[in-house]
Parts: C-alpha cells; structure tokens; sequence
C-alpha cells in the first residue's frame, strides 16, 4: 500500500505570469487512438538521443517494435507500426530550424505485427532497469528529448513527477494522468527503488482536479510501498519549468550553469515514466499522446499517435482541412516553433499541435518600460539583454546573463512592443555554442599543430642526430683506413 | 471600482495614453489657478513636439505615422509644456518643444535611444539660452490672468504686474534678508493657510494623484517617486530646519517642480535606471543634485540639470544594481568591461 499526502505550495515563483490557459479546448473530447497511417518516418539524427545509425535497410520488413535507429547515446529507436522500410532519405522533420533530414521512411502494413522485449519481474538487478530504458528507447518526453537513464545516478535524494503542464493549451500530461495514473505511480516506485530514491515529490498546477484524483486512486491502488507527497501549485507560468518546479517543490534553488540532477533531483515528465513501466512489460514506446488543439482546429482533443505519424494525418484526425492552416505550432504557444510541412512525422518529444488565428503585431521599439523583467522566473533583464544583442554584442548580453535564460518567453507576453524577446535569447545562446565549438576546433586544430610541429622538430633532430652519427662512423672508418695505409707504408 | 492590471499595459501607446490621461488633474488645477496660459502651452507645446517628430522621421527616412501615433511626442510635448512658466511667450514654448523632440530624442535614434531626458533637455537648453524668459514669468496663483492677458502674455506682451519668480526662488532669495515670518508677507504667499498656499498645493496634490493612478496601473513603481521625494525630505529636513536661514522642507516639496518630477519625469524608462534598485538609487542621487543646486547654485530650480546629470550616470548604477539572478550566489556588479 502506497501512502501520500497531498499539501499546497507555500514558495513564490520569482516572476511569472498568469496566462489564460485554454485547457478545456482538448479536454472535452474523449482521448483517442489514431487509425495507423500509411506513412511513417524517423529522423535518423533528430529522434531524440543524438544523433543515429540505421539498423535496417531499404527493403526490410519490420515489426512494431523493431529496432531501426541505433543514437551515439546508446538509445535504440524502434519502428511504432509493422510495415516495410520504402527509404532512407532526406524527407520533412519536425525540427524549429531544420527543414529536411535523413529519415528512415516506413510503409505501414495492413495487419499489425508486435515484436516485444521479455518483461521484467520486478524486483530485478537495477542495471536490468537501465538496460530496458535503453532498449525501449525511454527519452525525457517532456520537450527536451534527453536520454532518461543518463540521469540516473547513484546518490539522488528527490525523486519529481512534473506534471505541472504549465504551458497554455497543452493537455497531453493531464489527459495521460487521467487515463494511466497507474502506470505513472508504477513507473516511479519501480525507478525509485532502483535507485534507492527515498522521496518522490509530484508537482501538479492546481487546476487539474481530474488527474489529481486519478493519481489519488492510482496511489492507494498500488501494491508498492512508496510514499508520495503531492504539491499543488499555482497556475502560474512557467511553474512547470524544470528550475522553477524544484524549487517550488523543495526550495532548492539549483546552481547557475548546473542541471537539477547535480543538486540531487531527478526530474521526470509522467509519460516517461509510464513509458518505463510500459517498458518494464516487454513493450518499446512507439506510440505517444499528442494534444490538438487552437481554435483553428475543428475538433480539438487528445490522439495516441505512432511515432512517426505524418502531422496530415493528425490534422485530419480532428476533422480540419490541413489546407486552411498556413503554419502550425509543434508544442505550445509559449515555447513551441512553427512549421509548415505537413508531412513530417511527430517525434518522441511532439507533445501538441497548436492552430491558432494569429494576429500579426508590430514590432516597435524598446522603451526599457521593465515589464519583460517582472515577468522572468530567473530575475534576468530581459531589456538590457535586448539591447546588447541589438547591438551585436553577444558577450554583453553574456554578462547580463543570458545564460541564465530558459526561454519560457514570458517576456515575449508581456512586452507592450511586440518585441520577440526570446527568439533573439535563443539565438544569442545558438550563437555563443557556435562560437564555443568554434574554439574547441580551433584549439583542437592548434594542439594538433603543435604536436605536429614537435613530432616534425624531433623528427629532424632524430635524422640530423642519425646523420651525425653516420658521418662520425664513415670519419672513424675513413681514418683507420688511413692509419691503416700509413701503418702499411 | 475598476481592477487593478495584473500587468503594465501591453501595448506602448496605452502606456503613453495612460500616462498623458493621469495628467489630466494637473492640467486642470494648473488652468484654475495659473490661467489659460498652461493651455495655450500645452497646445503649442504638443504641435510642434508632433511637427518636428514628422520632419526628424522624414529627415530619417522612417515611416511618419506609426511613429506619430504611439503619442510619445504628445507625451514628451506634454511634459515640456507643462514645465515652462505660464506665462511664456510663444517662441519660447516653440524653441522647448522643439529642442526636445530634435536634441533630446531624434539625434539619438528616436524612440528608445535617448540617454537623456527629452523634456528636461529641452528644459535645460531654455534656462540656459532664455535665462530671464524662464525664471520671471510665472503667475502667481493670487493674480490668475484672464483668457485675454494669458494671450497677450503668450504674444511676448507680458504684465509685470501678474508675473514673477517661484515661490521656491523668490524664498532662496529672500531669506537671505528677511525672517520666515517677513517672508511670509509676500503676495506669492498671502492667501497661504497652515503654511501652504492653495494654488501651488493643488497642483501639488493633482500630480500627486496622478502619479498614484500611475502605479495602480503598473505604469510606473514606486521606487523613483519615493526614492526622490524621501531623499529630498531627509536632506532638506536635516540642512533646512531653520526657515529663517534657508528654505524649509514644505517649500522644496511643494513648490518647483518636485511632486510632477518625482512621478511623470524621473519615472522615464528610457532614460532613467532600470532595476528596481537603480530607480531608487537613480532618484534619490537626483534628490541630492536638487537639494544642491536649489541651494549652492545660481538656478531658481535645479531638477532638469539634476536629472540630465544623473541620466549621464545611468549605465553606471544600472551595471550596480542588477538583481540577484536566480540561481547565481551573487548579482553580477560592473561592466564586465562591455561599455
């Protein structure tokens, strides 16, 4: 029997911004599962986990489960339908900045064929835990897409189940909870006492009554002896944030510059953990809940989907004609990215699929009015950043703190002059890794010169020592030779 | 009862239309008791704020109207107006604006680039270049002018007999000679209950309202107002206790330009600190300036040179006064060598 008690955070987000949240768009509709598609694709290198090898070739047929796509991380990707490899070629992603890239492109076979892994009996060696993860392909399924079982060390104290769902519209988590709170809570007692995890924290925003009373049902159902403390939150962007959310939770303020895990805190998303126990069952996750939702959408609402599925297929799922849609938003309208080709396959981390009407505004210019840093949950000034970066000075803006920044983008909602703050935020930190690869190159590249000049120097000294050695032995042959005539004479 | 925003207003030109309406019972007060003079200024005033923001965009070839309508020279026109003696004559109201709108913001790079105060440049140009202009043709509120002397008044026609200098100059010059008491003889202070003078004290008050609606819409914080109205307590109360030998506190806070200072100039964003810290460090140096110059220097008031002075050290306070980012043990302080 699994105990919990479940109380009200009593901490203050720094920051932050009460967005209208139009959550109950997606959640009036039942959650369904998608109709196959006929096409599936998986991006070699964009899946999630680094980039990867293929593991099958054109031609081959593969079952659902199937592993296709071997990441430099160790994460296996496995086929989410069984059908026929068609191609491996340079086909739409769903990426913020990359338009095409390789893909494993799959044609979906009428009857659906399952290939699973031999569950495990819990309890087992937790090594045989990691080794599952990495065979199911278990990535963060929060947005990030990081490889889970990188981040279980030993030694982690807090255990935190974000279900906060902070972002507007976004209704994947909620409509998960509600539907599997079960295997969530089984996932996280399993991982938890893996490794040895003495407390699991689940952060959920307070205004999500139904997936709350499902994880109450799901607790006293469980046949694990956890414990878990449950912490409302306001509903306040971005109280999901991974930073934001441990320290409303715990009151750790994690370090500039270091992840939640060196603190101690594991942070896990509830369709990764589900996923897990999924996993734990012989099932590789090939399938995951996508939110459709904005009022463009004719019937917005939550689809299990295989990864992989075209979003067409996806717009369709929900009655609306793709053609009317210039663009539409791969996760939601504060983080998410825009992305007109339609026949890239969601991935992994495609949590929502946002239409909206939007308003062009125009864009004027910063009048330093200060709003931008009321709002940021990390005390940065967003408006002195602005300026820096406007006037091509990345290491300013460094200086300010831009490291610092998690583009949340609760700037961007509050800026009376439409400035898209976060955008330039994000492309000063893609600028200075940039700049930063560019010096290890260079680095790299003069440590390699020097070597070289060494080895050559050594070389030519090795060879001039050699030759010197050579002309003292024919000098040495040459004078016996004469001491030897002379001596004959 | 309306609700108090959650957030400033999310469009720039709700923040100018905000605060040009929170003027409104200044404006009204200043009419009552100063004549109709503060209203041909303010027309004046805000015409050629517009007409030179026209010709400077066109100079500049950037589109006129978009620029023209986000009311920031209705603003900037407003506020230089408003601080000219009301009896100024008409090229005097033409040159201020002017200055303003070219010199204080257009030669930077228009909206948003101005290390200066726009309206306290123009100010500043006026005191320096109209010297005799700008400090003895103030009404006084006993005397309030008719529509037809207020007109005479703005066509370079002034009666001496209706203006004169501030209260807070004629006190700086007359104590010098007389006791508080004598002082308080004077015609400027004749109509004065419990120390205060109506005209002078309405206004006073309006600003003051107008400066609260302000913050109750999250236009402005409290930082700057309080920074510099306390600094200006604190230093005038410590050094000006005694009326008899130097200008005592009520005269420094009421009269001049302190109140409508302290909410509608050092409250600009662009030119002035922007951390909450800074704006309370950046108004109370502006307090200190003030005090100062009210009473070590020649200027009948000392605001507009305080607050040029201290925008110069705005990127010094700003790199000191950084909030502590979340995460990070301590703020980061200085330029980093980055100017």
């Amino acid at each position: 029997m699994a105990k919990y008690q479940v109380r009200r955070c009593d901490r203050q987000l720094e920051g932050g911004i009460h967005l209208e949240a139009f959550k109950y768009m997606s959640t009036i509709e039942a959650c369904i599962f998608l109709k196959t598609p006929s096409i599936l694709s998986f991006p070699l290198h964009f899946s999630g986990g680094g980039p990867g090898d293929p593991l099958v070739q054109v031609g081959d047929h593969v079952s659902q489960g199937t592993p296709i796509i071997q990441c430099s991380s160790g994460v296996i990707h496995a086929a989410s339908r069984s059908g026929m490899v068609t191609a491996i070629t340079d086909y739409p992603i769903t990426h913020a900045s990359i338009q095409t890239s390789k893909c494993i492109v799959i044609e979906t076979a009428g009857n659906n064929i399952r290939d699973y892994l031999p569950p495990l009996d819990w309890p087992c060696e937790p090594s045989m835990i990691v080794q599952r993860a990495v065979e199911a392909g278990i990535l963060g399924l929060g947005g990030a897409g990081f490889p889970s079982f990188k981040k279980w060390a030993d030694g982690i104290q807090i255990l935190i189940i974000n279900a906060a769902e902070c972002e507007p519209y976004l209704t994947a988590d909620d409509t998960l909870i509600r539907i599997d709170a079960k295997s969530m809570i089984r996932g996280a007692s399993i991982l938890s006492q893996a490794l040895e995890i003495p407390t699991i924290i689940i952060g959920i925003e307070n205004n999500k009554p139904e997936a709350l009373e499902a994880i109450e049902t799901a607790i006293a159902e469980s046949q694990f002896s956890c414990s878990f403390d449950i912490v409302l939150v306001e509903n306040k962007y971005p109280s999901g944030g991974e930073r934001q959310l441990v320290w409303l939770t715990t009151g750790v303020e994690v370090a500039s510059g270091s992840q939640s895990i060196e603190a101690g805190i594991l942070v896990h998303n509830p369709g990764t953990l589900t996923a897990l126990s999924r996993a734990i069952d012989g099932k590789r996750l090939t399938d995951r809940i996508v939110t459709l939702t904005g009022d463009l959408i004719t019937s917005p609402r939550n689809l299990i989907a295989p990864i992989g599925t075209p979003l067409l297929s996806l717009i369709r799922a929900t009655m609306t004609d793709p053609e009317v849609l210039d663009s539409v938003t791969i996760g939601g309208p504060m983080v998410g990215y825009s992305i007109s080709k339609y026949a890239a396959g969601i991935t992994k981390t495609t949590n929502c699929l946002l239409a909206r009407d939007l308003k062009r505004k125009v864009e004027n210019p910063c009048i330093r009015c200060g709003a931008c840093a009321s709002v940021c949950p990390v005390a940065l000034q967003p408006q002195q950043m602005i300026f820096a970066l406007k006037g091509d000075s990345l290491d300013k803006a460094l200086h300010e703190g831009l490291v610092d920044c998690i583009e949340c983008a609760a700037c961007n909602a509050v800026c009376p002059s439409n400035i898209p703050l976060a955008e330039w935020f994000q492309f000063g930190r893609f600028e200075q890794d940039k700049k930063d690869q560019e010096k290890n190159l260079a680095s790299r590249a003069r440590e390699r010169f020097e070597k070289r000049n060494e080895r050559l120097t050594r070389l030519a000294a090795e060879q001039e020592a050699k030759r010197k050695n050579r002309q003292g032995k024919a000098t040495d042959a040459l004078n016996k030779a004469r001491q030897a005539r002379e001596k004959i004479k | 009862m309306i609700r108090r925003p959650a957030y400033p207003p999310r469009e720039t030109v709700l923040i100018m239309r905000t605060v040009l309406t929170s003027l409104i019972p200044a404006i009204m007060s200043l009419t009552i008791f100063f004549g109709v003079g503060v209203l041909l200024n303010l027309v004046t005033g805000i015409a050629v704020a517009l007409l030179s923001e026209a010709i400077c965009l066109k100079l500049r070839r950037r589109p006129v109207m978009p620029a023209l309508s986000d009311l920031s020279a209705v603003l900037t026109g407003s506020l230089i107006a408003l601080s000219l003696p009301q009896a100024a004559p008409w090229w005097l109201v033409i040159a201020a604006a002017a200055s303003s709108i070219i010199l204080g913001k257009h030669i930077y790079g228009g909206l948003g680039q101005n290390p200066l105060n726009p309206a306290m440049l123009g100010y500043a140009i006026m005191i320096i270049s109209a010297p005799v202009a700008m400090t003895t043709l103030w009404i006084n509120p006993l005397t309030t002018p008719d529509l037809s002397s207020a007109l005479m008044s703005f066509l370079g026609h002034g009666n001496d007999a209706i203006t004169g200098a501030t209260t807070l100059d004629l006190y700086r010059t007359e104590f010098v000679t007389m006791t508080a008491v004598e002082i308080m003889r004077h015609p400027l202070f004749q109509r004065a209950t419990l120390g205060l003078i109506y005209g002078y004290e309405c206004v006073a008050l309006a600003y003051f309202l107008g400066g609260l609606w302000l913050i109750y819409q999250r236009v402005i914080t409290w930082h700057a107002p309080v920074g510099f109205l306390a600094t200006l307590v604190v230093v005038s109360a410590f050094f000006s206790f005694d009326p008899d030998t130097s200008t005592p506190v009520w005269v420094h806070l009421i009269a001049g330009a302190s109140i409508f200072s302290a909410f509608f100039i050092l409250t600009d964003p662009v030119s002035g600190a922007t951390s909450p810290k800074g704006k309370f460090v950046f108004a109370a140096g502006v307090a200190l300036l003030t005090y100062l110059i009210r009473t070590q220097g020649q200027y009948p008031d000392a605001i507009a040179f305080s607050v040029l002075l201290m925008n110069f050290a705005v990127p010094t306070i700003d790199h000191y006064t950084r909030p502590r980012i979340i995460g990070r043990k301590t703020s980061v302080r200085g330029s980093g060598g980055h100017l």
